[in-house]
């Protein structure tokens, strides 16, 4: 195949493609320093940028929640007042949701999907660019308020209708809360066309569908879910800032508007949400459990197949967040049965993971303890969510504690554990240094132990009524030695997190230096060095098996010859070619948040502005030309670069 | 028979016990799932079958956990590395899966599904509405022959109205009261849920789960006391600062009780003396703001949470008091300044000044165990602070920030607040008042409200 591919004339034979100049069409080429970083098109740096905004957020969102918590410590307490509080849990559940896990998960997609797949960046690198910083334009203009004296939105993070409209919001941090989500759906609906069409068509040669690594396919399936899911709530949105900001009566009362709209739309994108934040868990537990048990994931279709049904179902349970609205009897059982019907599929990821430890040699690392903590904790989380998929016992559930415990139990035990554990493992990849492993192992048992301690209770204090989004609560209801437990036990779990993250940071810097497969892996990038060198791949990979790298591990000498024959294949086309880097994506970024920002303050000069450089920007993005240069490897491993003509 | 009916009551007992045992019992050694709004001391029909849907998907997912978490502790245990195991030691066999293990941990939890799936239609069809009573048609009929019973609940930012549509007030009109709520005990009740303004909902965690109360939309829900009692309300959807301290009270009562109860608030407000006129009131008074430090911020705000000794307190307020002739000078300044200070506006007392709808009627407001949404019990002290400061009890409440800004006040509030609701300030920093109580003042309408029996 390699000679037929020399040969071809579909490949470029033109060694480099023409370099405009010119002040505005001339691309950067800095690679280090700020420059550097707000240039980059590297699907790596790109990565690493969105893990650090992603990692800051949620720790400010968790600094949020121990806010939250100190003011439940004990009952009848002013500590905060009642809409600091408000605010606090809206910006908390946003935060976590929108800025912490969904970045972080888009941070490993952006890491691991072309090395996964032997590509050498995603099919559209300054796209990837966009999406980053469209994303930290969003994040920004969200928590703006914390500075401005109306103060953070308090609508909560599901921003019921009609308190977000101006009769009960008057002020701009509804505007504020409502055009940062928007914003922040336009990044996850770039990032996500951008990694389907990687995932589909830039595939190394023998990487059939079946033989992708599970965290690609749940990459897959979470960026068909993330574009079929977020035009919902981008409808939902737009409707609230027409009925701010143009007087429209989608949920304006006296007029006929319909406030349960927004309920029902809101969850049509909200319940693929959560398995937005929970499928690339799974994905990253579906690569650590192999690695540490050293044989592959059991059931590898079922796993497969039972996260894509997850998807495909995860659409039609929406209303079970709206069982006390008064959906009518019908529409009640309806969608009780099909939460009962997800949870098989969800079941059936459990029995695999468990098919997976059976008869492996399991090996007590971080990353394993993480993952066999995520299998218990979700576990607990799947089960009270069948508790809830049962209406009538919902009744006395929603909206109290107890679901507080059960999403927290899916969300930290769930996809949070399962994020510690990706840190830690793929660490050494970008890092090219081990993260400690004896601190990692305290802050796992450290955070365990808070986690339970602060969410197991609330089961119970759900169960003995007391509701969510509670500012305080009398002394006389019986919730006061619960609300004590949890509060101290979050202050536990707020110390291991911050175990954990000096941990990394420590680690950064001063851990064990190792090479290309610390851990013994399977997939193909603990193939190429500690830290990838940014064409990822000297040889585009041949992948002969599922596991292609532990397939490669265990036949040398084939893997020997395809690595030659690759390399063949692109010396005749000239070099490995590599892109430049842009400004524009940065610059659409910035115009994307000035529009944001005049929008929700009610100020048309910026809002043009900003529309106005956002135009431009891309304009100039099409125009700027395809740049770049190659890079020659020669039989030694030496590389040499070329420029120009 | 007798064997279900023995593990029926070892799963209601035997868990909660267990969790008990599991885990430390916190400092304060409060029963976990015995309070004033538990999910398990049901009193009537509705939350019963709620809960005995819940023991059962408990039953189940125990089931379940058990099984699933027995055999991953043992993989976890006997598949453990040797401690010597290196990643150079040789790989276990390489296996890829099994389809009949698959098929057959499918089909199993299909089947545990089933067992939760059953029991939840059943009850989906019987908490829809009262017995029998699922049209409007049979429902009417219900009502009608005295077989059920029917009121409205109204959310409004931050206190419960109810009305009572077939009880007609002599003078026109029907019945309406706020924030507790009295019922026939033994009857099923049903209630339709309606808001004012942001989306609300009803719940009495001991009698149903709850129903949302959302703008153009009628929604509703049945309960049923099956003993006479006081049972503890709240609202559990988030609509504004206040939410969590919007709060209710249901009170269940016998026939005979209920029908007293019934005739007596239909009854205008006691006119405890004629009108006289004003007393000379001191011309400067502190400023009340400053009276409300240095109370013990963990008692209890609303008054005992025990549900028997509420009852009893709640069925004493009603009976009538001698004249306290001490207070009658007092009481008449009180009427005098509920009309002065605009508080007619916006609240009702039947009979007397007020006709304000905007806010709970007062009409018998004595009568009721708990003031300001079920948040402070109903004593001179907590009158006198809610009066004072009610911002603090009540954040945002209207009654305190008016409804409007800059533009026509709607409601107007102790003091005046801007576009953006945030309290508007002079010169020297301090809030502009509409409405400025003095000592002297809040003492009188105490006084005065507290007669409304």
């Amino acid at each position: 195949m390699a000679d037929a591919l020399v040969k071809s004339d579909f490949l470029p034979k033109e060694a480099h493609a023409p370099v405009k100049t010119g002040l505005l069409f001339a691309r950067p080429t800095t690679k280090t320093g700020l420059v550097g970083w707000l240039t980059t098109v590297d699907h790596k740096k790109i990565g690493v940028l969105y893990a650090v905004f992603a990692i800051f957020f949620f720790l400010v969102g968790g600094i949020e929640a121990l806010l939250i918590r100190t003011q439940l410590i004990v009952p009848n307490n002013h500590f905060i007042g009642a809409h600091t509080y408000g605010e606090l849990f809206t910006m908390h559940g946003t935060t976590m949701i929108f800025l912490a896990v969904m970045p972080l998960n888009a941070a490993f997609f952006n890491l691991l999907i072309p090395l996964q797949i032997g590509a050498r960046d995603v099919a559209f690198p300054r796209l990837n660019a966009f999406s980053l910083w469209v994303f930290v334009a969003g994040a920004t203009i969200m928590n703006l308020g914390w500075f401005m004296p109306t103060g953070a939105p308090a609508v909560g993070w599901f921003g019921y209708a009609p308190l977000t409209s101006k009769v009960f919001t008057p002020d701009v941090s509804a505007d504020l809360w409502a055009m940062g989500l928007q914003i922040l759906g336009v990044s996850s609906i770039a990032a996500s066309l951008n990694f389907i069409v990687t995932i589909i068509n830039m595939r190394a040669p023998g990487l059939t569908m079946m033989r992708l690594p599970v965290f690609t396919w749940m990459a897959l399936f979470t960026s068909f879910l993330l574009v079929l899911a977020m035009p919902a709530i981008a409808i939902a949105l737009v409707e609230v800032i027409f009925d701010r900001h143009f007087g429209t009566m989608f949920f304006e009362v006296s007029r006929g508007g319909q406030p349960i709209l927004w309920q029902h739309l809101f969850w049509v994108f909200g319940h693929p949400e959560v398995y937005i934040l929970i499928l690339p868990p799974m994905g990253y537990i579906s690569e650590i459990l192999p690695t540490f048990s050293r044989k592959p994931l059991f059931g590898y279709a079922v796993v497969v197949f039972s996260g894509a049904t997850i998807g495909f179902i995860g659409f039609g349970v929406w209303s079970h967040h709206m069982f006390t609205t008064g959906l009518g009897a019908v529409a009640t059982a309806a969608f009780s049965l099909a939460t009962m019907a997800i949870a098989v599929p969800t079941g059936v990821k459990i029995f695999n993971w468990i098919g997976t430890l059976w008869g492996g040699s399991i090996q007590m690392r971080t990353p394993m303890l993480f993952s066999l903590g995520f299998i218990w904790m979700f576990m607990l989380g799947g089960f009270s969510g069948i508790m809830h998929s049962a209406a009538p016992a919902d009744a006395q559930q929603q909206d109290t504690y107890f679901v507080i415990a059960h999403f927290h139990y899916v969300l930290i035990g769930g996809a949070t554990f399962a994020l510690l554990a990706a840190i830690h493992y793929w660490f050494p990849k970008f890092f090219g240094r081990m993260v400690n492993e004896t601190w990692g192992k305290i802050s796992f048992w450290v955070i365990f132990v808070g986690f339970n301690g602060t969410f197991f209770p609330m089961h119970f204090l759900g169960l003995n009524g007391m509701p969510r989004r509670t500012w305080t609560y009398d002394s006389n209801m019986e919730w006061n030695g619960l609300n004590m437990f949890c509060t101290i036990s979050a202050y536990v779990l707020g110390i291991g997190i911050f175990i954990y993250f000096a941990t990394v940071a420590w680690s950064y810097f001063k851990g064990e230096k190792v090479g290309n497969d610390p851990w013994d892996g399977r997939t193909l990038e603990w193939g190429i060095p500690s830290p990838p060198p940014e064409h990822n791949f000297s040889a585009i990979p041949t992948v002969r098996a599922r596991d292609a790298w532990w397939h490669a591990k265990h036949n040398l000498e084939e893997a020997q010859r395809d690595t030659e024959a690759a390399i063949k294949v692109e010396a005749a086309q000239g070099g490995i070619h590599m892109p430049d880097q842009s400004w524009f994506p940065f610059f659409a970024g910035i115009g994307m948040f000035l529009a944001g920002l005049g929008f929700s303050n009610y100020f048309p000069p910026l809002t043009f502005t900003g529309i106005g450089l956002l135009v431009v920007s891309i304009y100039f993005w099409a125009l700027e030309g395809p740049g770049g240069y190659h890079l020659h490897i020669d039989k030694n491993g030496n590389v040499t670069e070329s420029h120009g003509h | 028979m007798r064997f279900s009916a023995s593990l029926r009551s070892l799963a209601r007992h035997a868990l909660p016990a267990l969790t008990l045992l599991a885990l430390a019992l916190p400092a304060s050694g409060a029963l976990w799932l015995e309070g004033p709004q538990s999910t398990f001391e049901t009193a009537g029909p509705v939350a019963k079958g709620q809960l005995q849907i819940f023991y059962v998907t408990l039953w189940v997912t125990t089931f379940l956990f058990v099984g699933t978490g027995a055999a991953l502790a043992i993989a976890t245990w006997k598949f453990r590395a040797k401690r010597d195991a290196t990643t150079n030691a040789e790989p276990p066999p390489q296996g890829h899966g099994n389809p009949f293990v698959e098929l057959g941990l499918t089909v199993g939890s299909i089947i545990c599904l089933v067992f939760i799936a059953v029991p939840t239609l059943k009850g989906i069809k019987f908490g829809y509405d009262v017995p029998n009573g699922d049209t409007p048609g049979k429902l009417a009929a219900l009502v009608e022959k005295g077989d059920a019973y029917r009121v409205t609940a109204t959310g409004y930012q931050w206190w419960f109205q109810f009305d009572y549509p077939t009880e007609k007030i002599q003078g026109g009109g029907t019945l309406v009261t706020a924030n507790e709520l009295v019922i026939p005990a033994g009857k099923p009740v049903h209630v339709d849920i309606r808001t004012r303004d942001v989306i609300h909902s009803f719940w009495v965690p001991k009698l149903a789960g709850k129903v949302d109360m959302i703008p153009n939309r009628a929604n509703h829900l049945w309960l049923q006391a099956d003993e006479p009692g006081y049972y503890f309300g709240q609202c559990a959807e988030y609509c504004g600062d206040s939410h969590s301290v919007m709060k209710f009270r249901v009170i269940a009562l016998a026939p005979a009780e209920f029908a007293k109860w019934l005739a007596d608030q239909k009854k205008p407000a006691r006119a405890a003396a004629p009108m006289a006129p004003a007393p000379a009131t001191p011309a400067v008074g502190t400023m009340a703001i400053l009276d409300m430090m240095g109370r013990d911020a963990m008692a209890p705000l609303s008054g005992t949470g025990d549900a028997r000794e509420a009852f009893k307190a709640w069925q004493t307020r009603q009976q009538a008091v001698p004249e306290d002739n001490a207070k009658l000078a007092l009481i008449s300044d009180g009427r005098r300044l509920f009309k002065e200070k605009t508080c007619v506006n916006c609240h009702t007392v039947r009979g007397h000044e007020g006709a304000g709808v905007n806010a709970p009627d007062l009409t018998h407001i004595g009568s009721r165990s708990t003031i300001a949404a079920g948040l402070l019990e109903n004593t001179e002290a907590r009158l006198k602070d809610w009066l004072i400061n009610p911002d603090h009890w009540k954040p945002s409440n209207k009654m305190f920030h008016g409804v409007g800004g800059s533009g026509e006040i709607v409601m107007a509030g102790y003091i005046k607040a801007d576009d953006n609701k945030h309290p508007m300030m002079d010169a020297s920093g301090q809030p502009v008042r509409n409405i400025a109580l003095t000592s002297a003042d809040v003492t009188a309408l105490t006084a005065y409200l507290q007669s409304l029996k």
